[in-house]
């Protein structure tokens, strides 16, 4: 199949779960109060978006998604490199890290709210803690990707610590990154979200929660539509870059 | 007379060896305690000479190598290059061309062969025209912007060398360069680095596997024993230069190569 047929049938495929989407329910073959058309979701969705409670609700749920996130990646970052590079609190920290890691991090946030309650911190608590396990993991093997033998072609060419870490880790690890950025905006978005639709006041999750409880189906289906969005946009922003840095790898 | 004034003139003031090896040991820490690697080797490398070493795996002969090149520390002994003790990694006296090319899949051709320049700073202007001296010397005239794995494996040596002499060090190390390659192609690139070797007139220690390749490229041959690793023999090989394939098939070629087989039957 050449390219353009491939992205012909995806075009097509979209085209057609849209079209069901908007045409079973309207035809009654869908119980529309369960799943309204779409083309009422999309009215729905402008129209929410107009609301000041929404805009409210987005900018806090924006504010706690890239706190959060700004706390784990960094904090993670360094752990992952720390195990990777000294084999000491790597033999002490990685099985105790793996394990943590296999736990479903949802069944903590009990603990959260009860320690932290149920405001912005406990959402930036949650999210973080939920996404640093991750970027440890990813960080840990960027920095063991790095290989040996460039290290030492380096070295043999007089590069300083400094130089190995700029012109042999950083390149060697970039993709890596990148794709640790992506998927930990993955799982750190997704802590938002339980954290908001499990207790909170306010937050894009929690709207969709209350609209769910209230089966405010229209309303409930535009905030969806509104998350998927801004996820989708993330990833295939940094999948892009991912694309860019990597050309080398085959 | 020419010979006459040279003798004199080394009497008077000898000049240093390229590369002198004075008495290395080397015991390094493994699981099971204090494991000796090398014992007491000494060698000297004259310059411009073209020197292999071999023996058989786990010799040691790779961790001479990478002493040599100031990567690693010897636990007794000295290594000079020039008549200066080699301590750290020194780019201005000795270039490394290791197993398997070893270049940096993110960079062009060109920009590997610029990293140790790069590295120093040098300027920008420079840097692009000693790397496209090298490129060209190494026979890759317009592959400058190809990455590494758009190159066949014989180009990647050509870059690896052409990257080992951007600096123009008076040594360059070589560690089974060609072992990764297939026969053809390995017969290929010892005739094109002998022609480089005399084209630069560099001093080059080689460790290969290959006692055809030991034979066909060097002055002399060292041979190793098994761990830990001792110079056990020391084979002049008095083929005349420029060598040709067609010296493989003589019985001088063939009488070379069993000495050197028979002493790493001995020592293995």
């Amino acid at each position: 199949m050449t390219r353009l047929q491939i992205v012909l049938v995806r075009l097509a495929l979209l085209v057609l779960m849209l079209g069901a989407w908007e045409l079973l329910p309207r035809n009654g073959v869908v119980n529309p109060r369960l799943l309204p058309p779409l083309g009422d979701v999309l009215v729905m969705l402008a129209d929410i978006l107009g609301r000041p409670a929404v805009q409210e609700a987005i900018l806090v749920t924006a504010a706690e998604v890239i706190v959060a996130f700004i706390i784990a990646v960094p904090v993670g970052a360094a752990v992952g490199v720390l195990i990777a590079e000294n084999d000491y609190l790597g033999e002490i920290f990685k099985p105790l890290l793996f394990y943590v890691f296999s736990i479903p991090k949802s069944i903590f946030l009990p603990m959260f709210i009860l320690i932290m309650g149920i405001g912005f911190q406990q959402k930036v608590a949650y999210a973080a803690f939920s996404t640093v396990f991750v970027v440890i993991m990813s960080a840990t093997a960027a920095v063991e990707s790095v290989r040996a033998d460039h290290v030492l072609v380096a070295r043999s060419y007089g590069a300083t610590q400094m130089q190995v870490l700029t012109r042999v880790y950083v390149p060697s690890m970039m993709p890596f990154l990148l794709e640790t950025l992506r998927i930990s905006m993955i799982f750190n978005f997704t802590g938002v979200m339980i954290a908001e639709m499990y207790a909170s006041r306010t937050g894009i999750g929690h709207l969709i929660a209350n609209w769910g409880e209230n089966f405010q189906m229209p309303q409930l289906f535009a905030g969806v539509i509104l998350l998927a969005a801004v996820a989708i946009a993330f990833n295939e922003t940094v999948r892009f870059l991912e694309a860019r840095c990597s050309t080398w790898r085959t | 007379m020419q010979h006459v004034a040279n003798l004199s003139a080394s009497r008077a003031e000898p000049a240093p060896a390229a590369v002198a090896v004075e008495g290395v040991s080397h015991v390094y820490d493994g699981r099971e305690g204090k494991v000796p690697a090398l014992e007491d080797i000494s060698m000297t490398v004259g310059a411009g000479r073209f020197v292999v070493i071999v023996g058989p795996s786990g010799c040691g002969k790779t961790s001479l190598l990478m002493m040599m090149a100031g990567l690693r520390r010897q636990t007794e002994g000295a290594i000079l290059c020039a008549g200066r003790p080699i301590l750290d990694p020194d780019p201005d006296r000795v270039g490394v061309v290791f197993q398997e090319a070893s270049l940096f899949p993110w960079l062009t051709a060109l920009d590997n062969i610029e990293f140790p320049l790069a590295l120093r700073r040098a300027p920008r202007e420079e840097r692009r025209r000693r790397a496209t001296e090298m490129l060209n010397l190494v026979g890759l005239q317009g592959f400058g912007a190809r990455y590494p794995h758009e190159l066949s494996g014989g180009m990647k040596q050509r870059v690896s060398i052409a990257r080992g002499l951007v600096q123009d060090p008076p040594v360059l190390l070589m560690d089974e360069p060609f072992a990764a390659l297939d026969e053809q192609t390995r017969m290929t690139m010892g005739h094109e680095l002998l022609r480089i070797w005399s084209q630069t007139g560099k001093t080059v220690v080689f460790i290969t596997h290959s006692l055809t390749e030991a034979v066909y490229l060097a002055d002399e041959v060292l041979v190793m024993s098994a761990r830990p690793g001792r110079i056990i023999d020391r084979i002049l090989i008095t083929l005349p230069r420029p060598r040709t394939y067609e010296m493989m098939a003589t019985d001088v070629f063939g009488r070379l190569r069993d000495r050197i087989w028979q002493q790493i039957r001995k020592a293995a």
